[in-house]
């Protein structure tokens, strides 16, 4: 199973979407799985997403994959506050 | 023609000064900067006679440039033992620049003990007593100074509270915002304490009948501040009801948290339990809840288009404080483990009315807890020692001197600062990059000293990991745009815009050639920032700065950060190449 954190606009894709709780979809894992994938899983739309997305509190962007049991954070484009370059891609140590 | 300001607090003398030819086209923090690399002895005492307090205004500050109502201030810190420019958003810088005044400098220090007003307008300056404003909240003082000097529709205020007047190490300078509220801070390193240290109160200043701001060539100024008003009209971040005009910069809470960089109780841990409750998103549902309808940001200045400054409200509608930054969320929220808003509230409020800043606060509270003084998340127990700080008792003095003496004091070893000023909202071990900012900033541990600046734009290529072989470029680089920016008299979260939209960039160039009649262009934006860097590492190895200043502290090598439990592993020699010969 994978755990999806939804934020700001995206959290109407989660049950509890009230902003001041976690807004949690739990996905199941498939094999190969990529950011990417786990968004078109959930029908978030693609031009929603900004580029602070993350995989186990790692910057990652639609192409990473992601392991059985991660922890996905998807900020949409109106929260991208905090910038790539301080953190290493998670695709790029594959 | 524009003109320096020279107050002697010995004498209590103002004189107008021309502006030396070696200083043309300095402003905002190139100015502030020269003045006290050519003018303060770098081993004086911060607090002692020679030191000197330093205002100016930015480049195009005063000027219909969008979200340029910046004011710097420079000193030499009490809290680092270093140079130290921290601005602020606010009228007041904006009305000093319709004055014609390029800079204005307090120096030399009363022997009486007593507190003074300077009130500057388009007549001159002139003092008089403070006695009767001393000692009291912000609230009751800087309200009652604008409306007794002009009204506040002419008049903005900048003054120390209680902790500047007590000469603490956390004390900053306060400026009205646009709405007179004493809420703006040029915050950071101590200069409160630094103009207490000056017996100066407070600064009134009324442009009644000033001019303009002149703009040499209105042609190239008003294609410069189009094109940046179109990228910031434009982004998704600073559009109006974008990310900080809808949730303010505590938007960043819930993406630090994800990140796994929100120092969390005195940076033991990198996410924090309670994030959810405190981050901006929520802060715009409660207002939302309490005040029956949605209420988006405020300019915390004239002519700001971003509008991120917050209020945050009671249960019964009314306003409780402003502005709740997401530096002042996370310092009395994650840091303290505290989830509560309404005590975090009261917290930023305090700092407002003692004259705090709220980053070194929060820090010094978590560094208390850690010593056993209270215990994290006892938000009520937080409130009444900030109080102790309002009342100059002796524990209050102890805390309102900062993390790093509160820890000496209470014989903690954590204490997380670089050259003695308490470290902000990002976590060293999980975000390396602003790391590197805080080992080698001439401020000590700053988030704004290199935060925002794309590194496309200063030439440097495109693989942006930090870590990798072009980090220390990259954090040269980012301190050299932020001294730019912090020059021209915009807030850095324009940042945010021209990061992605060069033209805005190209915009923030054209509008500093238009008021000063110069040809700069992109190639410029390093050398000025260079300069400004140049001046301050200079001063600070005349005060006696080395490499070993350059550090973070030796727990966060020793302590794996969760949730990815990594350690602060950058190595020293790296650090040291940043600002290398």
């Amino acid at each position: 199973m994978l755990h999806v954190h939804l934020y700001g606009k995206l959290r109407r894709f989660a049950a509890d979407a009230d902003p001041r709780s976690e807004s949690i979809v739990d996905v199941p894992y498939c094999p190969a799985d990529t950011v990417g994938s786990v968004v078109a899983r959930l029908g978030v739309p693609v031009e929603e997403l900004g580029s602070n997305l993350f995989v186990d509190g790692r910057y990652a962007d639609l192409s990473s994959p992601v392991e059985d049991e991660a922890r996905l954070g998807l900020f949409p484009d109106d929260m991208q506050l905090l910038y790539k370059w301080y953190f290493r891609p998670k695709a790029a140590d594959q | 023609m524009e003109r320096i300001l020279r107050v002697n607090m010995a004498d209590r003398t103002a004189r107008f000064e021309p502006v030396p030819s070696s200083y043309k086209n300095r402003a905002g923090r190139w100015l502030t900067s020269s003045i006290v690399h050519d003018e303060v002895p770098a081993t004086c005492h911060p607090l002692g006679p020679n030191n000197k307090v330093v205002f100016s205004p930015g480049i195009v500050t005063g000027t219909p440039a969008p979200t340029s109502s910046r004011i710097s201030v420079g000193g030499k810190s009490p809290l680092t033992g270093g140079i130290k420019e921290a601005n602020s958003g606010t009228g007041w810088g904006r009305r000093l620049a319709r004055l014609g005044i390029r800079a204005l400098v307090v120096e030399g220090q009363p022997q009486d003990g007593r507190f003074w007003l300077l009130k500057v307008d388009a007549k001159g300056a002139a003092f008089e007593s403070a006695d009767a404003w001393t000692g009291k909240k912000l609230s009751d003082v800087v309200p009652a100074l604008a409306e007794r000097f002009g009204g506040k529709d002419h008049v903005d205020v900048c003054s120390i509270g209680v902790a500047g007047e007590r000469r603490m190490g956390a004390a900053g300078i306060c400026f009205t915002d646009r709405e007179g509220r004493p809420t703006r801070y040029a915050g950071r390193g101590g200069l409160g304490a630094v103009l207490g240290s000056k017996g100066l109160k407070a600064i009134v200043v009324n442009d009644s009948g000033a001019a303009d701001v002149p703009i040499a060539d209105k042609a190239t100024f008003d294609a410069g501040r189009k094109k940046l008003a179109a990228a910031l009209g434009e982004h998704a971040i600073t559009k109006p009801k974008g990310a900080l005009n809808t949730y303010g910069t505590a938007v960043l809470v819930n993406i630090l948290n994800e990140a796994g960089g929100l120092p969390t109780r005195n940076f033991r841990e990198g996410r924090f339990e309670g994030a959810t409750k405190i981050a901006g998103e929520a802060i715009f549902a409660g207002n939302k809840e309490r005040l029956g309808r949605e209420l988006y940001n405020h300019p915390c200045s004239p002519g700001c288009i971003i509008a991120c400054s917050n209020t945050w409200h009671r249960p019964d509608g009314s306003e409780h404080t402003s502005c709740i930054e997401y530096e002042s969320d996370w310092a009395f929220g994650a840091d303290c483990g505290i989830s509560d808003l309404d005590q975090i509230a009261e917290l930023n409020l305090l700092c407002n009315e003692y004259g705090l800043d709220t980053i070194e606060i929060g820090g010094t509270l978590a560094v208390a807890a850690e010593g056993g003084l209270w215990a994290f998340g006892d938000g009520k127990r937080a409130i009444e020692l900030v109080h102790e700080i309002g009342k100059a008792t002796p524990l209050g003095r102890i805390l309102g001197n900062g993390a790093v003496v509160t820890g000496r004091a209470f014989g903690v070893p954590r204490v997380p600062h670089v050259k003695g000023q308490s470290m902000p909202a990002y976590e060293p071990r999980a975000v390396k990059g602003i790391g590197m900012t805080y080992a080698v900033s001439t401020m000590g541990a700053d988030h704004t000293s290199g935060y925002t600046i794309a590194p496309e734009i200063l030439g440097v290529s495109g693989k942006l990991d930090p870590l990798d072989s072009k980090k220390t470029e990259l954090a040269r680089n980012f301190q050299y745009a932020t001294g730019f920016i912090d020059t021209t008299g915009h807030c850095l979260f324009i940042a945010f815009a021209i990061l992605d939209i060069a033209s805005g960039f190209e915009g923030v160039v054209e509008e500093c050639s238009g008021v000063l009649g110069t040809k700069w262009t992109m190639d410029d934006v390093g050398r000025i920032g260079k300069a400004v860097l140049d001046l301050e590492l200079d001063f600070n190895r005349k005060a006696g700065f080395t490499a070993v200043d350059d550090r973070l502290p030796e727990f966060m090598s020793r302590e794996p950060l969760p949730p990815h439990n990594t350690v602060w592993d950058i190595a020293d020699s790296e650090i040291d190449r940043v600002f290398a010969k």
